[in-house]
């Protein structure tokens, strides 16, 4: 308790540090007097009393699209991405996992899908799907598909035969094999790719607001419009927002996964 | 009576063994490692048919996982995400036995095998000997009549092993089921058994049919002193010595 105390402090410390440090030497200048000579040019990377004037701004509805709803359409999204992805890529894992002969044939075209950069989609996305909601879902589901997907397949693949022998000496049909052995095992590789997913999600996410426009919202919409008008404030507003977001989902999963998990050593203590 | 006959399986496991096996009656097949005493068991059970030859059980030949066998693996088979009441329970579950029945043979389960309190314990905080306890549990809560143990409890330390040696023993006096068990473990195979399969090492044939002439109920820790037990021993262990010389390890 008293090292949790102790590490909990160290972090506020550099926090603070990090912080403060920022804000001070972008306010001390290279040749004093002159202007545009910074050590470090808050031109670029703003300054955190700047960024929390922003946030205010944006937070209040002198705006037209606050930041809360932003945030908001971004999470939606990516909670979307993510509860599709997972599903589907569950499905195909386990279809494919327990039919060897699939998964010989679509092999090439699983890897020669994966393989192409999910970036490079974003325009042909945002030309089927629009600039709305649904563009940056299927985004997040391309990504999440395969993590889960691959996971999914190695779980169902790397199911241990004599567990099977077991529950066939106990009596059990192919029927019950797949619902008490295979899916259990799959499950556990599956759940282990969550934490990841959430994160791909989020990226997927962000990266179809770039192009989605402002009917699309999200804060990666924000980080685009401070590009156009190079506002580093707004630009930080919306990164630091993201890195919130982000942690928060992350962690989220994270107890999911623990309890879900709990019957694996690793995870019995933090149950 | 049960008719257990295989004849020549590929050079490598095991070759012309033939021998039967009676009702009710505790087996045990000893040997060096390799030759081929799990690959026996395996045929049994229908996990892997003779290259050439035939098993018969009740005078019907055995293709596939036959009913009313009960397996134990050398391995922890136990499901690791289930807790130890739903691992004893699994059986039950797949004959459709629901409700307060399974929790009543559940509960005599975890009883006889001196499990309670661990009811809701998951697999991983159990020791190797629980485990196998649940495991073997799992196994006889369905009532097998025919019951295969490869090693079951080859993993486990000297005093664990005579403890489920005394536990195995209070169960099969009870219900007497039949028991072929595969052991490289002479002294557990005359504590338990009253005949033990001597095998020749690779490719395995049996070397020797031996009755163990000891008096039953046995007392697993009393036995090991007694003149008869030692004697046994020594008869076997002339013959399975040759063996065990002979062996590369």
């Amino acid at each position: 308790m008293k090292e949790r105390g102790a590490i909990l402090v160290w972090r506020l410390l550099i926090l603070l540090t990090l912080l403060g440090s920022w804000q001070w030497l972008t306010g001390i200048k290279a040749i004093s007097r002159t202007p545009g000579f910074y050590w470090i040019d808050p031109f670029f990377v703003s300054r955190p009393s700047e960024i929390l004037k922003r946030f205010v701004y944006l937070a209040s509805d002198e705006v037209r699209l606050t930041i809360w709803q932003m945030a908001l359409s971004t999470i939606q999204s990516t909670l979307w991405g993510f509860v599709v992805g997972v599903s589907s890529g569950f499905a195909a894992g386990l279809l494919l996992g327990r039919n060897d002969r699939l998964a010989r044939i679509l092999e090439p075209y699983i890897i020669a899908f994966n393989s192409l950069p999910r970036i490079a989609l974003v325009p042909l996305i945002t030309m089927i799907f629009g600039f709305g909601l649904l563009a940056k879902i299927v985004l997040a589901w391309t990504i999440v598909f395969f993590i889960v997907f691959f996971n999914t397949f190695q779980g169902v693949r790397s199911v241990d035969a004599d567990l099977v022998h077991a529950a066939r000496f106990l009596g059990a049909s192919e029927q019950q094999i797949l619902r008490t052995v295979v899916v259990p095992s799959a499950l556990a590789w599956t759940f282990a790719s969550l934490t990841p997913s959430i994160s791909f999600a989020l990226i997927g996410v962000v990266v179809g607001e770039f192009l989605g426009g402002e009917s699309g919202g999200g804060l990666g919409y924000l980080i685009i419009q401070s590009l156009g008008t190079l506002n580093a404030a707004d630009m930080m507003v919306a990164l630091l927002s993201l890195g919130a977001i982000g942690v928060v989902l992350a962690l989220g999963i994270k107890q999911v996964e623990i309890r879900l998990l709990r019957w694996r050593p690793e995870y019995r203590n933090r149950a | 009576m049960k008719t257990f006959r295989e004849e020549g399986r590929e050079v490598p496991a095991v070759r012309d063994v033939s021998f039967e096996i009676r009702d009710k009656e505790f087996v045990a097949i000893v040997g060096p490692s390799g030759c081929g005493k799990s690959t026996i068991l395996n045929m049994i059970g229908g996990l892997v048919a003779p290259t050439s030859g035939r098993i018969e059980i009740d005078g019907r030949a055995v293709t596939g996982v036959p009913p009313n066998v009960g397996y134990v693996f050398q391995k922890d088979t136990v499901f690791p995400w289930r807790t130890v009441a739903r691992n004893i329970a699994l059986g039950l579950e797949y004959r459709g036995v629901t409700g307060t029945e399974q929790e009543r043979r559940v509960r005599e389960g975890i009883r006889l095998v001196g499990l309670e309190g661990f009811e809701e314990a998951y697999p991983a905080t159990l020791s190797g000997g629980m485990r196998q306890r649940v495991a073997l549990m799992r196994t006889l809560v369905v009532d097998p009549e025919i019951l295969l143990m490869d090693e079951p409890f080859g993993a486990l330390d000297t005093h664990t092993k005579l403890n489920l040696h005394a536990e195995l023993l209070a169960l099969w006096e009870a219900k007497h089921q039949t028991v072929v068990f595969v052991t490289h473990d002479l002294s557990e195979a005359i504590t338990l058994a009253d005949r033990i399969v001597v095998m020749t090492r690779r490719p395995g044939r049996v070397k020797m049919l031996y009755d163990v002439a000891l008096p039953r109920p046995r007392d697993v820790i009393k036995l090991r002193e007694s003149e008869e037990y030692a004697r046994e021993y020594g008869q076997i262990w002339h013959v399975l010595g040759e063996e065990f010389a002979g062996a590369r390890l």
